[in-house]
């Protein structure tokens, strides 16, 4: 039933926009020192760009169809549906891992080390159940209200470090020994095309400029949180981990210090809101919007995988790499939704040439 | 049945949630609102002051070479529960500058639980003394230090401007220092990062 249920596309992208965000609110070590802001700029709209690359697929799926990668799938191909069901749902419980570990390192390293990071995960995964269970229609509501809470916490972040502004190291271009690895972090936003391509038929009112702006207000949110841990951290930010709420931290009005809880608030929603979606995505690809018969055991396997990466340093390794998401997202996002354009052509091609033959 | 089950759910949270084994009472944790660097007889003094209401300020002294090891000592000796988290300033003799204060701001900006726009001053001896003696004298020095923060931008008067100016090992900048002759005074005063500390050595 809820399956069947159309919300607008713009509200889809609105908070698609707010899960890619959740990318720089997360970020920590992985981003390169090069100490250039310009070359991190180039980073951010190199990786954007290639995200939207990432979104092409299943654009022209959905202008030429209507409909989405998994609804195709399971009309067209009913055979090779539960392959690529099973595929989706292994990629979102990687995705979702992919997210959960830096903020659940966030949560207990900045704010309670004495609870266990799994307690953290568990609870989140039980949020996101709940919220998976009412559909991505209701989850992109709730996005229009964190849209207006991110509105206030970076006007908050930004405007509380302005004073600390110091631009006496001028605007570097910085080393390029880290550019390529930076693009990589910066293209993983294009998980967000995964979604789209998993909610598309959803969607009402699609137009091409809806994912050409979510990105760039993407890359603009990223240009300022790197403007002002350059500008206003400097090199202390090199020293810490998630500089971007170390940024929260400074940010001072008057004696009033530090938005941190700010930061949290946001961070924690963006997170609950993306890893809802993908168990949102799972269903569709199952073909049974909000069952718990579907969201249970795929939230189960998130939270087997965030206790594996505790106890296993090889695991965390892998569920962390930026490398291996992107290419799992490349054929999640780009492979598959090709193969299943070809599909629909052929199919198109055979329903044409029957036309023609039929009198 | 859905009843039965959010009765079950609501009672397991109740017996997990109740459980208060390590908890720790705000009465009880030791959070150090202030700490003064010494130097008596050759020998480095760390003053740990904790948040009280009371007349008087109540620190614990220890002795060190850093303040990683005076922290470590610290806990290990005398407040085992310390923390840090909501240390406001860091106060150092205007004659150990030279010797420490790089030192103690590499450590702190190694960790995150130290906050970035805590106040570090220079200050001579009888302040430290005064910083003893009366509880109401760490709020002043912070009101003095924002006013001199207005009406000189300049001076770096937190840990991240001072630890960016000792990093980029610039021809000098100015920090507080804050002498007393009778009433608190701050001024600023222009130091230098390792160029001039080989130079004094």
């Amino acid at each position: 039933m809820k399956d069947r249920v159309r919300f607008s596309s713009k509200r889809l992208f609105l908070t698609l926009m707010l899960c890619a965000c959740a990318v720089i609110l997360l970020q920590n070590y992985s981003l390169g020192r090069g100490g250039g802001f310009i070359l991190d700029v180039i980073a951010v709209f190199s990786g954007l760009a290639l995200s939207f690359v990432f979104f092409i697929p299943s654009i022209i799926l959905k202008k030429k169809t209507d409909a989405d990668l998994l609804m195709l799938a399971r009309q067209r191909t009913p055979r090779a549906a539960v392959a690529v069901s099973i595929f989706y749902a292994a990629y979102f419980a990687y995705t979702a891992t992919f997210f959960l570990i830096p903020y659940t390192d966030m949560f207990s390293k900045k704010y309670y080390p004495e609870v266990s990071r799994c307690v953290i995960a568990l609870l989140l995964i039980a949020a996101c159940v709940y919220a998976a269970t009412k559909g991505a229609n209701v989850i992109t509501r709730f996005g229009i209200f964190l849209f207006a809470f991110a509105m206030l916490t970076n006007l908050l972040m930004f405007g509380g470090s302005l004073t600390a502004l110091d631009f006496s190291n001028g605007f570097r271009i910085g080393d390029a020994d880290s550019l390529f690895g930076d693009v990589v972090y910066f293209c993983a936003p294009s998980f967000t095309a995964v979604i789209f391509a998993c909610l598309a038929g959803q969607g009402r009112g699609f137009t091409v400029k809806q994912p050409v702006i979510a990105l760039l207000l993407s890359g603009l949110k990223y240009s300022l949180v790197l403007f002002f841990i350059r500008y206003a951290l400097g090199s202390y930010a090199d020293r810490q981990e998630y500089r971007t709420f170390v940024l929260s931290r400074v940010a001072h009005f008057g004696a009033y210090a530090g938005v941190e809880s700010f930061y949290l608030a946001l961070a924690t929603m963006s997170v609950f809101m993306t890893v809802s979606l993908f168990f949102c995505c799972v269903c569709r690809s199952a073909g049974m919007s909000g069952s718990l018969r579907v969201i249970v055991p795929e939230a189960v396997f998130v939270f087997l995988l965030n206790l594996l990466t505790k106890y296993n340093q090889t695991a965390e390794a892998l569920l962390t790499n930026k490398y291996i998401l992107l290419f799992l997202t490349f054929i999640a996002a780009v492979v598959i939704p090709v193969l299943y354009l070809f599909v629909w052509r052929k199919f198109n091609a055979e329903k044409n040439k029957h036309i023609i033959t039929e009198p | 049945m859905p009843r039965k089950i959010s009765i079950l759910l609501l009672s397991l949270s109740l017996i997990f949630s109740s459980g208060c084994r390590n908890s720790r009472q705000i009465e009880n944790a030791a959070i150090i609102e202030n700490v003064s660097v010494t130097v008596e007889g050759g020998q480095i003094r760390y003053t740990f002051y904790r948040l009280s209401e009371g007349e008087k300020p109540w620190g614990v002294t220890v002795r060190a070479e850093s303040f990683e090891k005076a922290c470590k000592k610290a806990r290990e000796m005398y407040i085992p529960n310390m923390s840090l988290a909501k240390l406001e300033l860091l106060m150092i003799n205007e004659r150990l500058q030279s010797r420490i204060m790089k030192q103690d701001v590499e450590y702190i900006s190694q960790n995150s639980f130290f906050s970035p726009i805590a106040y570090v001053t220079l200050c001579d001896g009888k302040t430290m003394r005064k910083l003893d003696a009366e509880e109401r004298v760490q709020d002043v020095i912070e009101e003095q230090l924002i006013l001199l923060k207005k009406n000189k931008p300049q001076v770096c008067i937190d840990y991240l401007s001072v630890f960016n100016h000792l990093e980029r090992e610039c021809e000098g900048f100015y920090v507080p220092l804050i002498r007393c002759d009778g009433e608190i005074r701050v001024t600023a005063k222009r130091i230098y990062a390792d160029k001039t500390q080989k130079n004094e050595k």
